[in-house]
């Protein structure tokens, strides 16, 4: 709650910055604020009880809630919010990601008339993620998805002037609140079927009742499964992703690839490994394992016939999708943290990838893959870097997304799931085939002209601290996942998981 | 046939007033037409909230979608002009792939709402649930952390609006 807080604070202060004229220094305040906001979520680490305990309870009239030990530690704000290890890791990722992204997007908070809310909504957005880390109810998980999506909405289309801009932002907007439609019935059938949005209370009535559930509830965990994939744009509910991902301004395409499919993610692993609906996972799981397979083989090959990289990286993002979804099908101990894991190494790479295709994009004005032609020669560093992002994108050791890759695997396997193992492992092949276009057009094509690429101060930092992260979470990959360790005998069963989300 | 209530009887008319205003909104060709036959399934609906003992959000529903939302929908359609039936040609495919998606989803739908009958009802029938005073009570106590959380949705949605409307100063 008080990352929360904090977030929403920072994006009023954005709002009264052209009032108070204090424009100037606002980045900086950002990004102070930001570090403030990752410091605050890894204490929760360290003083999880005493922290927690409820501001929001018994306010009214003092009978409704009597704040006990029971619903203190864990579980506050009526059962609202839980800030458990899960909570702290995927917000640090989200917020570190944010971190990187303000500082690879500087360009984008240019001088103009618009700028303080920008600023404003990527603060409200990311407010909307941090709740989708910690939400507890169902009525939480509505409003994280929509706080998230509806700043979204408005940056995909804040290229005025560029009609591909306004088509995104006019897609994402009809698509996203469709789906947002999907969700809420979902939810409504669920409330209908167990009498509560409380995530608990549901997982209770599933082992309870097991005969006895009514066959709309099925119904309502197919229809939320909608409205989450949606968000996280897994096959078939992929359509819209390419246009909006190509039609946005490229920092908020980046934002988009990194902060919200973290974000998304996160919202279905709090749903289904959990014990809110693990208990129905001879439903679900058949269902998620065919998305999962489709996600997987349709993000691949169609990202292999693009010949522009933001598309590409789009639909590329999509296969992304898939692995992540792998982890969730997978279903065992091992499940959430090797998605954590993977959103680490994904959200580290595509920073440095969509960094220097910004810098690419700004030089050349063209994002068609012929523009990183002989990118080796004319500026060797951010070829290099490229390079191990890349690397990192499409798995190959000694990189991050290599034992992202091998994590998210070991999963299925341990789940049991060895054909869609093999499917991942088919499909990353191909990956690899799309990445290494970019590589050979950077060091083996000739250049079409012998402008030199420049790339400044602020950028050339941050690519070379991005490839040192990537390098240190793929020579020491405990180094996260030792972490999120909380019995590593039991990490067979799945009360891991249990135990890693709500404890 | 005895145990038919009045209830029942004001449910299936509700319903069946619902269902073919909402038809006639998607098959009329005339976008004023539509947006009237609109308005028509939000009285149907918010009769429907009044059965369910939801006297509040029945008022809420009518003064908020009924009237403010529609009139908007009207004076935008007016404005822009847009009572010409333009209608662009969809491909076929497109059309068959939208047929079997909404028809396997309708069928879903009613099927799973099999059984559905025999179901005990978890909310006792509290005549007095849906008042303002329970109302506050709940959103209060119970969703007071949502509650003040959608003032964030509502802000991001009033800055993006502000933002999109702003002129570009150079």
């Amino acid at each position: 709650m008080k990352v929360i807080l904090l977030l929403s604070v920072l994006g009023l202060l954005a709002l009264f910055a052209e009032l108070f004229r204090f424009k100037k220094i606002l980045y900086p305040i950002i990004l102070i604020g930001l570090a403030g906001a990752i410091a605050v979520a890894i204490s929760y680490w360290f003083f999880d009880d005493g922290v927690m305990t409820p501001y929001f309870t018994g306010m009214v009239d003092g009978k409704h809630q009597i704040p006990t030990a029971a619903n203190a530690v864990g579980h506050s704000f009526n059962q609202m919010l839980a800030f458990g290890p899960s909570s702290v890791l995927f917000s640090v990722i989200i917020l570190s990601t944010a971190f990187l992204w303000f500082i690879m997007s500087k360009g984008f908070f240019n001088n103009d008339s618009t700028n303080t809310d920008h600023y404003a909504l990527i603060m409200f957005a990311l407010v909307g993620a941090i709740i989708l880390t910690c939400y507890t109810n169902m009525t939480m998980l509505f409003l994280g998805i929509e706080i998230l999506s509806i700043p979204l909405y408005v940056l995909a289309g804040s290229k005025k002037s560029d009609p591909l801009s306004n088509e995104s932002a006019f897609k994402y907007f009809i698509l996203g609140s469709f789906a947002s439609g999907f969700l809420l019935f979902g939810i409504t059938l669920i409330y209908g079927a167990s009498g509560s949005f409380d995530l608990k209370t549901i997982g209770t009535f599933i082992n309870t009742s097991q005969e006895t559930i009514p066959s709309f509830f099925y119904a309502g965990i197919l229809l939320i499964l909608v409205g989450l994939l949606f968000k996280l744009a897994a096959a078939p509910f992929h359509f819209w992703a390419p246009d909006v991902y190509q039609g946005a301004p490229t920092p908020i395409t980046a934002f988009m690839s990194t902060v919200v499919k973290t974000a998304a993610i996160v919202a279905i692993i709090r749903l289904f490994l959990s014990t809110t609906f693990s208990g129905a996972d001879a439903f679900w799981v058949p269902v998620l394992g065919v998305i999962t397979g489709l996600t997987l083989v349709v993000g691949n090959v169609t990202a292999a016939a693009q010949n522009n990289v933001k598309r590409m990286l789009a639909f590329s993002s999509i296969s992304h999708a898939g692995f992540l979804l792998l982890g969730v099908t997978a279903l065992c101990g091992f499940s959430a943290k090797a998605i954590v894991f993977y959103t680490a190494a994904y959200s580290i790479g595509s920073i440095a990838t969509f960094t220097v295709l910004i810098n690419i994009m700004h030089q050349t004005g063209s994002d068609a893959i012929e523009s990183f032609n002989g990118l080796g020669k004319k500026n060797p560093l951010m070829a290099f870097m490229l390079t191990i992002a890349l690397f990192s994108l499409a798995g190959i050791p000694p990189t991050a997304g290599f034992f992202a890759k091998y994590y998210i695997l070991t999963a299925a396997m341990t789940g049991g799931h060895n054909w869609l193992a093999i499917i991942g492992i088919l499909s990353s092949l191909v990956g690899i085939y799309y990445y290494f276009k970019i590589i050979i057009a950077m060091y083996f094509k000739k250049p079409t002209d012998e402008s030199l690429i420049t790339i400044n101060k602020q950028h050339q930092l941050l690519l070379i601290v991005t490839g040192v992260i990537i390098f240190l979470l793929g020579l020491l990959p405990d180094l996260i996942l030792s972490i999120g360790d909380i019995d590593k005998a039991s990490i067979e069963v799945s009360t891991t998981n249990i135990l890693f989300l709500y404890a | 046939m005895t145990h038919i209530t009045i209830t029942q009887i004001m449910f299936c008319v509700l319903s069946l007033i619902a269902i073919t205003s909402a038809a006639l909104l998607i098959f009329s060709k005339s976008p004023i037409h539509s947006v009237l036959y609109l308005i028509v399934t939000f009285f149907a609906i918010a009769g429907h909230y009044i059965l369910l003992n939801a006297q509040f959000l029945a008022v809420v529903h009518v003064i908020v979608y009924a009237g403010a939302i529609m009139v908007l929908f009207l004076f935008v359609i007016m404005m822009l002009n847009l009572n010409k039936e333009t209608e662009t040609h969809k491909p076929m495919w497109i059309q068959l792939m939208a047929v079997l998606a909404g028809g396997a989803m309708l069928v879903t739908l009613v099927g799973v709402l099999k059984g559905a009958e025999q179901m005990n009802l978890k909310q006792a029938n509290d005549v007095n649930i849906g008042l303002v005073n329970n109302l506050g009570l709940v959103l209060f106590n119970d969703f007071l952390v949502p509650f003040e959380l959608s003032s964030i949705l509502f802000l991001a949605a009033m800055v993006g609006s502000v933002m999109l409307g702003k002129k570009t100063i150079s």
